[in-house]
């Protein structure tokens, strides 16, 4: 039985599936957990339901599996080169590469508040740079090779690339060098400026944190 | 295919010369009788983190017998990844291993060329087998890993050069070292494992031509007059399963009984080996 804090090994015994929930870095096995990784073990006890539960007036599904304190073994103090997949959900910081009339490039820097040490390649397609007058977007319009841009995992792709989107508020450009080469500030949802020449740019913006 | 881009050594054995008196000579060429038990293992040296640019790295050393002349088995292997593939290569939803076995020019007393050669390529592709069992694939989609195994020393007699197929046998050594480093490597990595994979040999041997044949683990070729049979096993000890399995030699098909000993041999070998593994990468967190 693993107490908090304590080191695993690959296929050493977390407990049985019964008292626990898996997660990252475990595996069931004939309804034991298991450690898949070489980490420190973390056991997180579910968030309680605040107050006194209401007392129910209809039928629910009974919310059983929830209420299991969740296991995990992560590499975090044993090592810092873990690689990361990008996710579906995840947001991720990327560099755009180059751009066509129906989508843009992108290769993905960081996922989440891991760096990715490997190349891995995005995809930001013309219906997914925003929410609304999908049909009006023009991706030269939204992005420029060189930009940095905040996006959202949508789905694991093809054989290359990782589907990104940008329609969200808070996703965008972050960072934009202008055609005279200056940095560029965000003046409105739509452009960016050049604070020398004065010159405005079009661009997806993204909301400030 | 020849290799016509480097200056490569002289092909075939290069053996030092013997000169001194008749004693020396002797005892150079009677053969050394196996000192160990037969179901015990030579020694065994593992660390991880040798190679500070791979994604996981570990090194291998296994104790010579003990006499002159005989070179144990030394085993670097490097991992490189979880990383994405080619632009070329098709969809995968899990992760795809490709496994690099290679000794090195000097490693064996026949020097070795610089492209991999049949015997290479056979190591590999057990490997990949051998580990492709203990891996989660499917935790790691579109992505690939390249595992490369350099065999430094190759667990060769010196001396005993031209006396018996030798290499056909050192293989089986070699191949069960490259499971345990390679596991060791993997854990290093952090790419998910169900287990612990590690190798273990056990052989079918006589030690005099009368003598009738005994199973040994771990053997060296060159302790024994001849080897009739080996087996390599790479064994999954909380599982309890065998995910790679590699036979060698002349058995009677009739025996079962001799195949199932074989087989249990290996798996103690590899316990014994998967022990010292447990305690290397315990020794990597702290």
């Amino acid at each position: 039985m693993a107490s908090s804090s304590s080191i695993a090994l690959p296929g050493q015994l977390l407990g049985p599936a019964s008292k626990f929930q898996p997660g990252p870095g475990t595996h069931i096995h004939q309804s034991n957990l298991y450690s898949s990784l070489l980490g420190v073990v973390h056991i997180s006890q579910p968030a309680k339901a605040p107050g006194p539960t209401k007392r129910l007036t209809k039928i629910t599904p009974a919310p059983a599996p929830a209420e299991l304190p969740t296991v995990s073994v992560s590499r975090s103090g044993v090592s810092e080169k873990r690689e990361v997949l990008p996710e579906v959900g995840n947001t991720v910081l990327c560099r755009v590469i180059r751009i066509t009339p129906r989508q843009a490039v992108v290769a993905i820097l960081i996922c989440g508040d891991t760096v990715l040490h490997a190349e891995w390649q995005g995809l930001i397609r013309v219906q997914d740079v925003r929410a609304t007058e999908k049909d009006k977007v023009k991706i030269y319009e939204s992005f420029r090779p060189g930009d940095i841009v905040r996006a959202e995992v949508i789905s694991l792709g093809d054989q290359a690339n990782f589907y990104l989107s940008t329609a969200r508020n808070e996703l965008g450009v972050l960072l934009a060098t202008s055609e005279a080469g200056n940095n560029m500030f965000p003046v409105n949802w739509k452009e960016y400026q050049d604070p020398e020449t004065g010159v405005s740019e079009p661009r997806k913006v993204a909301r400030p944190y | 295919m020849t290799d016509r881009r480097r200056i490569n050594g002289p092909v075939g054995a290069t053996i030092p010369l013997v000169f001194e008196d008749v004693e020396d000579y002797e005892q150079v060429a009677t053969k050394a009788a196996r000192s160990r038990a037969p179901n015990a293992v030579r020694k065994m040296y593992l660390k991880t983190g040798v190679t500070p640019s791979a994604s996981g790295s570990a090194y291998l050393e296994i104790e010579t017998s003990g006499k002159g002349g005989v070179s144990g088995l030394k085993l670097s292997c490097t991992v490189y990844g979880p990383r994405s593939l080619p632009r070329s290569s098709p969809f995968s939803p899990h992760i795809i291993l490709s496994t690099h076995v290679k000794y090195a020019p000097f490693a064996t007393k026949q020097r070795r060329g610089y492209l991999r050669d049949p015997a290479e390529r056979d190591l590999g592709s057990h490997l990949e087998a051998a580990l492709r069992g203990a891996i989660i694939a499917d935790r790691w989609p579109k992505s690939g890993v390249d595992i490369i195994v350099s065999i430094i020393e190759g667990d060769q007699d010196r001396e005993t050069s031209k006396t018996q197929g030798d290499e056909a046998w050192d293989i089986m050594n070699a191949l069960s070292g490259c499971i345990t480093v390679a596991s060791a490597a993997l854990a290093d990595a952090g790419i998910d494992c169900v287990d612990t994979v590690a190798g273990g040999v056990a052989a079918l041997v006589r030690d005099t031509a009368d003598s009738s044949p005994s199973i040994v683990v771990d053997p060296i070729p060159s302790e024994h007059e001849k080897i009739l049979a080996s087996c390599c096993v790479a064994y999954l000890p909380t599982r309890n399963e065998v995910t790679n399995l590699w036979y060698k030699g002349d058995l009677p098909a009739s025996d079962m009984e001799l195949y199932t000993k074989l087989v249990e041999k290996g798996i103690q070998a590899s316990t014994n080996a998967n022990r010292v593994l447990l305690e290397c990468l315990g020794e990597t967190v702290n």
